[in-house]
């Protein structure tokens, strides 16, 4: 019981982290219907802002969250203003290659300016510390400060699109752009905003991430991959659907757990020599694949 | 453009002479590709590998009497009217394709004699493949798969000792403890720590020590309840680490590198796992960034190696090149060092009884070579490589230890020495006190 226990907390936790991560993605798709490649390096760069902030200063890496915020938010804007703006006005392919050139140029400046080496943080005010909760439930510190900042982003992001008038500007530019241009909504500064806030929302994302997991300029694909299938499977430019689809993918990466929880509770020893730890981010693109197939708009998709 | 023509001339006359003077210098080198992960994860033993190497070449190409040791006698290669050895480094980022491709350059471009290297076995496993297939020798000093040598290859040498040696050694070791060999320690019950746990990268090394760990956990009747394999570069190792907690084993096995054993170690103790010991197969166990890293965290942990300084204490020689080292780096040598610096070693001493750098004299040499235990830093029997059979090229005279993090009346973390017994230079701390 320990074990499915201790699974299913640490699956919900690094769901929300993940969920956190998509979220820019999922607000860009729906503004823009422009599918972000180089989402994982805006990532990425997040992880470096915060490492290199607190290195330098000697800060808490906790405390470079607004400041790679800040980083992010200028990276998305400049990334539309100077090159995406020009690329949406060509067909879909000249969409989806030019930012996975971007991609590129992104993981290899990082490499060009970092080099390939593996860092990690090693000290900081949550580095290390854990929770134990009782019945196999351990929440280390910084997943859980991750997963705290995961929900209250999700919260402001939904608040902002809903309950704002910028909000309803947004919402205007992503149901009919010539629509909202035609009511007076600046849809080019709207779209501009859109990839601020993703690239904001996934550098903070990128800047909690790093407390505990190790960066290189090649880390950001494994999370592209992640948020996309996440994206996926909540549906195309839905915000609570990022959310839910998050919880449910940080799950499918813990099923090795659920499979030695299996295990133990059936007792059969073959079940203990599969090697379920190895293809763990193997059912998450399954999952994806599925959800393509079966249902292509994801579970709470609004668009198309 | 005549104007520019009528300069081009004499430039390109330079240009030649330039040349034609670098050719007549490198006649007297002998140079020898060493390829190394020099980024990447494994970049800090990159680093030590890379020193290790540099050091011994140093004290070939330089006489230095006082050094116990033939080759730091002589001031290069005596046969060869006194030639230099060079080393061109080049980094495989533990990369086997790019590995093999640095090969290539290093003996087309480069025109290397032979290749020393590339300590992962995944890597070392190509790049010998293209030796072989050029008939170029390559010598391997810090690849431990065993299969490496099991492939009949008539151009490949390895000085380290193997896989199966040192998995050997460590259940040796947890035999001895069960008959109360250790020193400081009463006898075990074997009932204690029967049950074992193992967690192995999943490259060419790792899924070799995993297989050697399951065979041999029978052979010696323990109890292997989980066995996974990992990718060295997983970022995350929360659901591998709770895997191996929920078999709860008395004692986690590890085949992993630098990075990916220090994720490991904080991941274990973030999941506050408590086995009563830890072992790591050496790699990234004893990186310098494993102790730097984790501090106070690694006192207790085990692992394999080939190298402590406290072998300074019975041996000179080690005592004597570990102070260079130390002036060098401000660290001690590490069995990744040692076993590079041997390796240069095993080079100089095979090109100087080859007498010419012609493969096939080297070739004959290497097979027939024997450089005596009194002149390694490592504690072996010496260098004498198999000729024939299943193990060919392989170092017949090399053998393990088994080291413990340990605190010293200093302060200062150390590995100590454990296994063999009889050499043991520190009580050995069990249980584990845990994070």
């Amino acid at each position: 019981m320990e074990i499915l226990a201790g699974s299913i907390s640490a699956g919900l936790l690094i769901g929300m982290v993940f969920a956190l991560v998509a979220l820019g993605l999922t607000i860009i798709f729906g503004v823009m219907d422009i599918v972000n490649f180089a989402h994982g390096e805006f990532l990425m760069l997040g992880m470096y802002t915060a490492l290199l902030t607190a290195q330098a200063t000697g800060v808490d890496p906790l405390l470079t969250i607004p400041f790679a915020g800040l980083v992010g938010f200028l990276l998305g804007v400049i990334c539309y203003l100077g090159f995406v703006k020009y690329l949406i006005r060509g067909p879909m392919v000249a969409q989806l290659l030019g930012t996975f050139g971007l991609m590129l140029v992104l993981r290899n400046l990082a490499l060009f300016l970092f080099g390939s080496e593996d860092r990690t943080i090693h000290e900081g005010l949550l580095v290390g510390q854990s929770f134990d909760m009782g019945m196999g439930i351990i929440l280390p510190a910084t997943k859980l400060a991750a997963a705290v900042l995961s929900v209250i982003s999700f919260i402001a992001v939904w608040l902002l699109i809903n309950r704002t008038r910028i909000g309803k500007a947004l919402m205007a530019t992503a149901l009919n752009a010539q629509g909202a241009r035609y009511m007076g909504i600046p849809t080019e500064r709207m779209n501009a905003f859109a990839w601020g806030l993703g690239g904001a929302t996934v550098t903070m994302a990128g800047a909690l991430l790093v407390n505990f997991w190790s960066v290189t300029p090649y880390v950001g694909l494994l999370f592209t991959m992640i948020a996309f299938a996440i994206v996926a499977l909540g549906g195309f430019g839905s915000i609570p659907g990022a959310f839910f689809a998050g919880l449910i993918v940080g799950l499918i990466t813990e099923l090795p757990g659920i499979w030695d929880f299996a295990t133990e509770m059936t007792g059969f020893d073959w079940m203990a020599s599969v090697p379920m730890t190895s293809f763990k981010y193997t059912w998450v693109y399954l999952a994806y694949f599925l959800i393509m197939l079966i249902r292509p708009r994801g579970l709470f998709g609004w668009k198309h | 453009m005549k104007k520019h023509f009528a300069l081009v001339l004499p430039l390109m006359l330079v240009l030649a002479l330039v040349l034609a003077m670098q050719t007549s210098y490198a006649a007297e080198t002998i140079k020898i590709g060493v390829l190394y992960p020099l980024t990447g994860g494994a970049a800090a033993e990159g680093r030590e590998l890379r020193a290790g190497a540099e050091l011994a070449a140093e004290i070939a190409n330089t006489s230095i009497p006082e050094i116990k040791m033939d080759m730091a006698k002589r001031a290069g290669i005596s046969s060869m009217g006194g030639a230099k050895i060079e080393l061109i480094f080049k980094d495989h980022e533990g990369n086997p394709t790019l590995g093999a491709d640095q090969a290539k350059k290093l003996i087309q471009d480069d025109k290397v004699i032979g290749i020393l290297g590339c300590y992962h076995s995944a890597v070392t496993k190509t790049v010998s493949a293209v030796c072989e297939e050029m008939g170029i020798p390559m010598i391997n000093d810090s690849s431990t798969s065993p299969a490496l040598t099991n492939r009949g290859f008539k151009w490949f040498w390895r000085t380290t000792p193997h896989d199966i040696t040192f998995t050997q050694d460590l259940f040796e070791f947890l035999k001895g403890i069960t008959e109360g060999k250790a020193m400081g320690v009463p006898a075990i019950p074997k009932a204690q720590i029967k049950t074992l746990a193992a967690a192995c990268e999943k490259t060419e090394w790792g899924s070799q020590v995993s297989q050697t760990i399951e065979t041999l956990s029978k052979d010696y009747g323990f109890d292997l309840k989980k066995s996974i394999l990992y990718a060295a570069k997983s970022p995350d190792l929360s659901s591998e680490v709770r895997s191996l907690k929920s078999a709860r084993p008395d004692i986690m096995l590890f085949a992993s590198y630098a990075s990916d054993a220090i994720l490991m170690m904080k991941t274990l103790k973030a999941e506050k796992a408590g086995p009563k010991m830890i072992w790591g197969q050496d790699a990234g166990f004893e990186a310098p960034e494993f102790r730097s890293t984790l501090g106070d965290d690694v006192i207790g942990i085990l692992t394999r190696t080939v190298f402590a300084p406290q072998v300074g204490q019975v041996k000179d020689v080690s005592g004597q090149v570990n102070f260079l080292y130390r002036k060098n780096m401000g660290r001690d040598l590490s069995g990744a060092s040692a076993r590079a610096f041997t390796g240069v070693q095993t080079w100089v001493e095979v090109l100087e009884k080859a007498g010419s750098i012609a493969p096939a004299a080297i070739q004959k040499a290497a097979n027939t070579i024997m450089i005596p235990g009194e002149q390694l830093i490592v504690p072996w029997k010496g260098i004498r490589f198999a000729a024939t059979g299943s193990d060919q090229g392989q170092n017949e005279l090399g053998s393990g230890m088994i080291g413990q993090y340990q605190k010293n009346k200093a302060g200062e973390i150390v590995v100590e020495i454990v296994y063999p017994f009889d050499v043991a230079t520190a009580k050995l701390i069990y249980p584990l006190k845990g994070f």
